[in-house]
């Protein structure tokens, strides 16, 4: 019981993502929305467990979907001609999507995770860029023309088979990577990991003096993060759109999206990125249907709006408003 | 053997010389007060025992080790716990988690799991009376109530050398008897050695410390038994100024 106990906050996360995954299978013309609000949610939850539990901020966050996007299209074109794969293929892609954007954060948080504040910011931004130039530059992995899958799909999986991929086993994945999230994010608050990532982002210095060692903490979340980054790259952008384009992949704004989701929702909270990233695609798609081309002028006003109202973020002054009831146990 | 050994440490800001050359030898559980004049070197000094900077010139040693370019956890690690001049604790976290923190990440020997450190913490607190207050988050307590969160966070690293910055100042008398009972009874059951760096509050030194060392520019002035070194001609001129000859 007491060990059950422990996963009692994953309930409304989870019970929200169900929710989110009914209404978009059964309300008709619903399910695109609900997989970007998915998408969007998954983002925030990935991003959280760096920024969130670290309070640093990583502006070339996007770049780790971006290689695992690669890691994903350079998985399919070189194997999709082998038939016994099948399915495996994807799960194939799914771990080099996992170790190409892990393998980026080893390199950039060994050096970077030694700057503080806005210099690791700037260090993380030149990343970005500089990787987006040198694939383009050096014609690395399709160059500026990126990597195409879609006939290459329909040769592995079959016209029918590809075109679900695309359109329903795609999203399917990004709710499960969310809910992976979740499952991680929770488990890292429980253990030595989750303090020691705490007590870093109080006071680093005073953290060091504890005997934590900060910058082994940092890393992992880093890592962590940045892969939870590549699996939604190789999902809601590889699978589903069925290409990679270097200019896309590589756009800094989903950083900024990440960012404001994290914000919005409760940064280092669970169900925080949960509801950012929900609220987030809401806002910027019905804003969207109803004020084409006026969106982002009036969600900007909101969001600036709901960051003055709940300045630890919509979960966060929730987290303390149900401190000492029976909720306490659920929201963390 | 001494627990902790400097020889020569000197550091420099500049052209300023904060730690000028100073020779310490502290012995296991042994209790020792730090005194100087504010600018003395007092901090800085503290700040090179426990890696926050590394000296310029000079060693560090503990238990017969070399731990002159050891980081600040690697030292704490060995058993070095501390405490700040200006209460650091983590704001977010209850005065709880706060101590658990230091079970949980402190000597290699006395580090423990989340569940442990949390169970330790409890004992901890109710030792120092402060176990009421658990629940409390950090932000939220006064001045003196975090520097006494500070010091059962610091116990709780099991630390064999323990450095107070100031731990006492701006306290009420009252406080300042009940912590100096506390760590009498730490002393005298777990030979943790102290080194409390004090600037006036030379009440509590005489009290508790078995040696003073008074720090003035950055120098060692005097090393001695705390009557005899607070009562030294020099120590008098050094806080109140020289006598007039006229």
């Amino acid at each position: 019981m007491k060990r059950l106990e422990k996963f009692l906050p994953l309930l409304p996360v989870y019970l929200f993502y169900g929710l989110l995954f009914l209404f978009g299978r059964s309300v008709e013309g619903m399910w695109q929305p609900a997989a970007l609000a998915a998408f969007y949610a998954a983002l925030g939850q990935a991003f959280n467990v760096f920024l969130g539990m670290t309070g640093y901020v990583d502006f070339g966050y996007v770049a780790f979907m971006a290689l695992g996007a690669y890691g994903m299209a350079l998985t399919i074109s070189n194997f999709y001609t082998i038939a016994w794969l099948d399915g495996w293929l994807i799960l194939m892609g799914l771990i080099a999507a996992a170790l190409f954007s892990g393998a980026l954060s080893v390199a950039v948080g060994a050096i970077a995770l030694r700057l503080r504040g806005a210099y690791f910011a700037i260090a993380t931004v030149g990343v970005n860029e500089g990787f987006r130039f040198l694939l383009e530059g050096v014609k690395l992995w399709g160059g500026s023309e990126g990597i195409v899958i879609s006939s290459k799909l329909r040769t592995a999986f079959g016209t029918e088979g590809a075109s679900e991929l695309s359109t329903f086993w795609a999203d399917v994945f990004v709710f499960l990577i969310a809910g992976l999230a979740a499952f991680v994010t929770l488990r890292y608050m429980q253990s030595r990991i989750g303090y020691a990532l705490t007590a870093l982002r109080e006071d680093e210095d005073a953290a060091k003096s504890m005997g934590i060692y900060t910058t082994k903490y940092k890393l992992i979340a880093f890592i962590t993060s940045s892969a939870l980054a590549g699996l939604i790259g190789a999902t809601a952008w590889t699978l589903k759109l069925t290409y990679v384009f270097p200019a896309d992949a590589f756009a800094i704004h989903y950083t900024v999206e990440a960012i404001v989701i994290v914000i919005l929702g409760g940064a280092g909270t669970l169900m925080g990125p949960v509801v950012g990233g929900v609220l987030y695609a809401v806002l910027k798609y019905g804003l969207g249907v109803t004020f084409p081309g006026l969106q982002l002028l009036i969600l900007a006003p909101i969001i600036l709006a709901i960051i003055v109202l709940f300045p630890e973020g919509i979960v966060g002054v929730l987290k303390t408003r149900v401190q000492g009831t029976v909720l306490q146990k659920f929201i963390v | 053997m001494a627990l902790l050994q400097t020889h020569g440490l000197t550091k420099r800001f500049g052209g300023l010389l904060a730690v000028d050359h100073v020779d310490l030898e502290i012995d296991s559980g042994e209790a020792v007060g730090i005194v100087g004049p504010n600018g003395s070197g007092k901090s800085t000094l503290f700040n090179l025992i426990t890696g926050v900077h590394y000296p310029d010139e000079g060693k560090v040693f503990f238990d017969g080790r070399e731990i002159t370019q050891l980081a600040a956890h690697e030292r704490a690690h060995l058993g070095i716990g501390r405490t700040f001049q200006i209460p650091r604790p983590f704001g977010s976290l209850t005065v709880r988690e706060n101590v658990a923190i230091g079970a949980m990440f402190g000597t290699k020997e006395g580090q423990r799991d989340v569940e442990e450190a949390l169970q330790f913490a409890d004992e901890q607190l109710k030792r120092i009376g402060f176990y009421e207050r658990r629940e409390r988050r950090g932000r939220e307590l006064t001045p003196t109530e975090m520097k006494m969160m500070e010091i059962a966070r610091a116990l709780a690293m099991r630390p064999r050398l323990l450095l107070l910055d100031e731990a006492m100042a701006g306290m009420p008398p009252k406080d300042i008897d009940a912590l100096v009972e506390l760590l009498k009874s730490i002393k005298q059951k777990e030979q943790i050695a102290v080194i409390a760096m004090v600037e006036h509050i030379m009440r509590a030194v005489v009290s508790f410390a078995e040696k003073v060392i008074v720090l003035y520019q950055g120098k060692k002035m005097i090393e001695a038994p705390p009557e005899q070194a607070l009562s030294d001609p020099r120590v008098v001129d050094v806080y109140l100024g020289r006598e007039s000859t006229e």
